[in-house]
């Protein structure tokens, strides 16, 4: 079965040519990059302290005066709204006795410590100091809290700890032009998740970067991707591979029956698959045309996408954490933040956005972000089965028995992390 | 023991996967020629082949079910291209689906209509044949709840009743009317696989309730299906017939 991919000539605005195939090479990935502190320690210091970082949604902080608090390692960066609606970011410490600031997200005039009620303006200087005259050395010399490099694109907002960094257009190239489509900024987010995992963030970033793993992890889901047949393209620094959804894939025969993940797919569409009198392999192209005829009627305009945008999963990762499912109406994004001390934990960020139709009503109040282990709740089958995989890879990593990685071609995505990873680590 | 089907003329709907295909594959290798209408074209191609394959003559068009005058249209063309007609298997259905009234409309087109349709179109040729017989597939699903409520149980139950009729009123024209009703059924393609890789919680969970752990092969339900229709079974008309390797628990009286 051929699945009908856009071809050179068809509209789009997302560049969909195929970028040739690095080569590099078939060495193993040493284990150690997910294990060690020492590598730990030289990812905080050469990579996360450099790079620009996602930070939240710039519906997270809509108004003048919201703030969300945001982590990364042993740091945490409050991001906050300002009067002339710009976004602006500082470590998130008082500059009295170091303790933190904010916590969480809410809307403030100014940031007041807990601790001796130190208070600063949303710009960051110091608004009130109680009891000033008891300090005869006066104000600390900073003038106020530490600022990061802030740039907002898109609907999200970036950070960099690293004032003398790269600008966030030289980072971000050439996604501005990907993903600029699928006007994320247009997107209602409507769940927002924090999951401690017992993996290294990269153990996580590895699982969503290959769907090799689909027939072993996620089976259900030959019943609606062609998980092998797929286009990757990697960037300078970024990756991604368009995945083929409303199918079948080629592992598995086709039947009459239309797989109920595919019809409700068909149902969000408008489209009454009791109706439909085609081969399941050509539900894919049906739904792409329903959608494309009568989007502007369920309030959705699709005007910017390709066909097969509007039904396949355009599948982005933003060097070296963010994992983005793209879809026409919806955004699955993954934050992959490293652990304070530990190599074998993380934090999994899950914020989910969404186009609401016509008849649809967003929801009142926007998701507060909600904090959780691994197993004290659901995410949904295809992440749990992901999140109830990863701690024996992890484990299995420290392992006498097992030295490293052993990639084959549908892993070209980690084996290009890994390169842009040691581009700026430098050494093992 | 000689089934007598050799030279027999015979008609089977949806005959291209599954169940319908193994009967029709049967019928051909003990000798009769066989028509099938189904969706796809390639499957038909395929089994045409196969059909042929057993030296005997061939018929298909591609059709979708719910399609009435397609579902006519192939059954008179078959008798035409055959010069009569022995034996109609209507074993064209729609499957499971939901409980949602547009699937009510195409269980009900599908699986019962076409079935009526075809024995319309093919009563005048099977008066005239010397060893008719229709056989109806229903399903082990009319006869016992079975997954969810939906379409496709309350049509496979209404086929019984009607082919109970028909084989009454067709008796002394010489038509026999049997109805088989295969328990769950696995073959490549089948649904049943693809519920076992993408539900299966309700794959394990209807296997649990078969005493043999596994579901029939198409060709199991094949060679009871090919006994009944042929000449074999000169005397059962009116039998509604369970092959379900003991999926049911009720007791039959």
């Amino acid at each position: 079965m051929t699945i009908q991919r856009v071809k050179p000539g068809d509209f789009t605005k997302t560049p969909i040519e195929k970028t040739d195939d690095p080569d590099f090479g078939t060495d193993m990935i040493p284990k150690e990059r997910y294990t060690s502190h020492d590598f730990m320690q030289k990812e905080w210091d050469r990579l996360w302290t450099k790079i620009w970082n996602w930070g939240c949604a710039s519906q997270d902080i809509e108004e003048p005066g919201d703030y969300i608090v945001t982590s990364l390692g042993k740091e945490e960066i409050l991001l906050t709204r300002q009067p002339d609606g710009t976004a602006r970011g500082f470590y998130n410490v008082c500059q009295h006795r170091g303790n933190r600031l904010m916590m969480g997200q809410g809307n403030a005039t100014t940031f007041r410590c807990n601790y001796h009620h130190w208070e600063y303006k949303l710009s960051g200087e110091f608004e009130n100091i109680p009891d000033i005259d008891s300090f005869p050395q006066g104000k600390p010399p900073c003038g106020g809290l530490t600022e990061v490099r802030v740039e907002e694109w898109n609907g999200f907002v970036f950070f960099s700890l690293d004032p003398d960094g790269e600008s966030f257009d030289d980072f971000i190239h050439p996604l501005k032009e990907h993903l600029g489509p699928y006007h994320f900024e247009r997107m209602v987010k409507v769940t927002d998740w924090t999951v401690e995992w017992e993996c290294n963030w990269k153990t996580s970033v590895d699982a969503f970067n290959e769907s090799y793993h689909v027939q072993g992890i996620h089976p259900e889901l030959l019943y609606f991707i062609e998980d092998k047949h797929l286009q990757i393209d990697t960037y300078e620094k970024h990756n991604r591979y368009l995945i083929p959804f409303a199918t079948i894939s080629h592992r598995v025969n086709e039947t009459t029956e239309i797989p109920h993940l595919i019809k409700h797919a068909m149902k969000e569409a408008g489209m009454d698959p009791a109706d439909f009198d085609g081969r399941v392999s050509e539900i894919r192209g049906a739904l792409q045309k329903h959608k494309r005829e009568n989007g502007a009627e369920m309030g959705i305009d699709y005007s910017d996408l390709n066909d097969e945008q509007l039904t396949d999963d355009y599948h982005y990762m933003i060097f070296p954490n963010i994992t983005m499912n793209t879809h026409a109406e919806d955004l699955m994004l993954f934050r992959q933040r490293p652990h304070e001390t530990d190599p074998d934990k993380m934090y999994f960020d899950v914020q989910m956005f969404k186009l609401f139709k016509k008849d649809e009503e967003p929801p009142k109040r926007k998701p507060r972000n909600e904090r959780f282990k691994h197993g004290e709740r659901s995410m949904g089958l295809v992440i749990d089965q992901d999140a109830a995989n990863l701690p024996g890879v992890q484990r299995g990593m420290h392992s006498a028995a097992f030295d490293g990685l052993w990639l084959g071609d549908q892993e070209l995505r980690i084996r290009h992390f890994h390169k842009v990873l040691m581009d700026y680590v430098g050494e093992d | 023991m000689d089934l007598g089907l050799k030279g027999m003329k015979a008609a089977v709907t949806g005959g291209s996967r599954g169940i319908g295909k193994s009967i029709a594959t049967l019928l051909a290798e003990e000798g009769c020629d066989v028509s099938i209408c189904a969706r796809g074209e390639e499957a038909i191609a395929a089994t045409r082949a196969e059909i042929e394959g057993h030296g005997v003559r061939s018929f298909g068009a591609a059709l979708q079910g719910r399609d009435g005058d397609s579902v006519r249209q192939w059954t008179r063309d078959t008798c035409e291209s055959f010069g009569g007609l022995d034996l109609l298997v209507c074993s064209l259905s729609a499957g499971g689906g939901t409980n949602e009234e547009r699937y009510w409309y195409r269980s009900f087109e599908i699986d019962l209509m076409s079935a009526t349709r075809a024995v319309e179109e093919a009563y005048p040729h099977l008066k005239k044949s010397d060893n008719a017989s229709i056989l109806i597939i229903s399903s082990m699903a009319a006869a016992e709840t079975f997954v969810s409520p939906m379409a496709y149980n309350s049509m496979k139950a209404a086929l019984v009743t009607w082919s109970k009729q028909l084989a009454e009123q067709y008796a002394p024209k010489g038509i026999r009317v049997n109805c088989l009703q295969p328990g769950p059924t696995m073959f490549p393609g089948s649904n049943w696989e693809m519920i076992k890789v993408a539900r299966s919680r309700t794959y394990s969970g209807v296997l649990r309730q078969q005493p043999t752990r596994r579901m029939a092969e198409a060709e199991e339900i094949a060679r009871s299906a090919v006994f009944l229709a042929s000449p074999a079974a000169q005397w059962v008309t009116g039998a509604t017939l369970r092959v379900d390797g003991g999926y049911t628990k009720g007791v039959q009286f």
